[in-house]
């Protein structure tokens, strides 16, 4: 089941053309990888899949929602997407805790419930130890595990990484991906931007873009990669 | 002359007959490099030939077993002393490719494409192997030496992709 759509997508900012024409996939248990050289669209696509920018034509659906006709575009963002990027994580004053219980608490979910839930995807990300730690005491490889945690809280099965391995080093890179990969694997569908081969390395499909178009993909397919 | 040089590493532990080591050496390499039991017993027998291990027996299912010497145990040291020199290594038949590819007039962009599939598809291969890799450390470290093999080429990729597409501006 395809878990988030783009059809014929475009994005033009000004005169320029972003996104001209992509359409993309991805299904419960995927991962792809969306790679290019700086300026393909990248990260915009990834904006649009998330329903944080909107197309200048073509069609966005999220679990077979439309994202243009239905009305809180928000509530789906928050319900359904998760996002890690590479900085700009965590917020410093609140705990690795409380960074994950926030999405559920702005969604109107009481701390009493929000904190056992964040407490058990922390474990499932492996740093169930650090919780009542603050962002600025953690490895970078914590922190960003905990990003994936606040990502995946409240069963959110869209995960939309943007170079989620930035300063990491490539041991720890792969722990991560290893995480994002098992996130996959328990059915969620993850999309990955990455400019580094070897994370793109661990996808199901890798995509290539360039000057808004998708150049490659499909080829690079492994149909045994679960 | 690294297949001679492992016999030695793996000898250097304890002694060992031939079945053995090849079990141990595609364990510790991932099976990355198969090795036949033939180029064991021949290295074998020129390692003895040369004094570097000694027969010391037979095992009771009559198993010749083999030891390290001395010499042995210098030869090995003196290797793992030593780095690899460049030159050592083969030349790059992809680099040429795309040099020929150059020269010659040829479609760059389609060179550069039809490689870069191919080395993600190894890639994506070596992950796999690497993710359900049950052996030790040794075997996840040789695969991590082909993933960052692969990816530099694939960087190299990208590389002459940007730099020829200036050029041709």
């Amino acid at each position: 089941m395809s878990v988030v759509e783009l059809r014929d997508v475009t994005r033009e900012h000004g005169q320029v053309h972003a996104l001209r024409g992509v359409s993309l996939e991805v299904s419960a248990g995927e991962l792809v990888a969306v790679m290019g050289p700086s300026g393909s669209g990248k990260s915009t696509l990834l904006n649009l899949a998330g329903g944080l920018d909107r197309p200048t034509s073509g069609v966005v659906t999220i679990e077979g929602e439309d994202l243009s006709r239905v009305k809180d575009v928000a509530a789906i963002r928050r319900n359904r997407v998760g996002y890690v990027f590479q900085d700009l994580n965590l917020i410093p004053s609140l705990t690795a805790a409380e960074n994950v219980m926030l999405p559920r608490e702005l969604d109107g979910v009481r701390a009493g419930r929000a904190r056992p839930e964040a407490l058990a995807v922390l474990a499932e990300v492996g740093v169930e130890e650090i919780a009542d730690r603050f962002p600025e005491e953690l490895s970078g490889g914590q922190r960003q595990r905990v990003a994936i945690a606040r990502a995946l809280v409240g069963e959110r099965r869209l995960l939309l990484a943007d170079e989620p391995t930035g300063a990491l080093d490539t041991a720890t890179g792969d722990e991560i991906l290893e995480l994002l990969r098992a996130r996959c694997d328990a059915g969620a569908a993850v999309l990955l931007v990455t400019h580094e081969p070897r994370y793109a390395a661990w996808a199901d499909r890798v995509i290539y873009l360039r000057d808004g178009l998708i150049a490659e993909t499909g080829a690079v397919r492994l149909e045994s990669a679960r | 002359m690294s297949i001679r040089l492992s016999l030695l590493a793996l000898l250097s532990s304890g002694p060992r007959y031939g079945y053995q080591l090849r079990v141990e050496f595609e364990a510790s390499t991932g099976a990355t490099w198969p090795l036949n039991i033939g180029q064991v017993y021949t290295t074998l027998s020129r390692l003895e030939r040369d004094g570097l291990v000694e027969p010391v027996g037979a095992d009771e299912q009559g198993r010749v077993v083999h030891t390290i010497t001395e010499a042995g145990r210098e030869e090995l040291a003196r290797w793992f002393s030593t780095p690899v020199a460049q030159t050592d290594r083969p030349r790059d038949e992809l680099a040429i490719k795309v040099a020929m590819a150059v020269a010659g007039g040829v479609d760059v962009a389609e060179v550069i494409h039809t490689q870069r599939m191919a080395t993600m598809r190894a890639l994506q291969e070596l992950t796999r192997a690497k993710r359900s890799a049950a052996g030790g450390l040794a075997q996840r470290l040789v695969l991590d030496s082909l993933i960052f093999k692969a990816e530099a080429e694939q960087r190299w990729l990208d590389h002459c992709e940007a730099v020829s597409k200036e050029k041709n501006r």
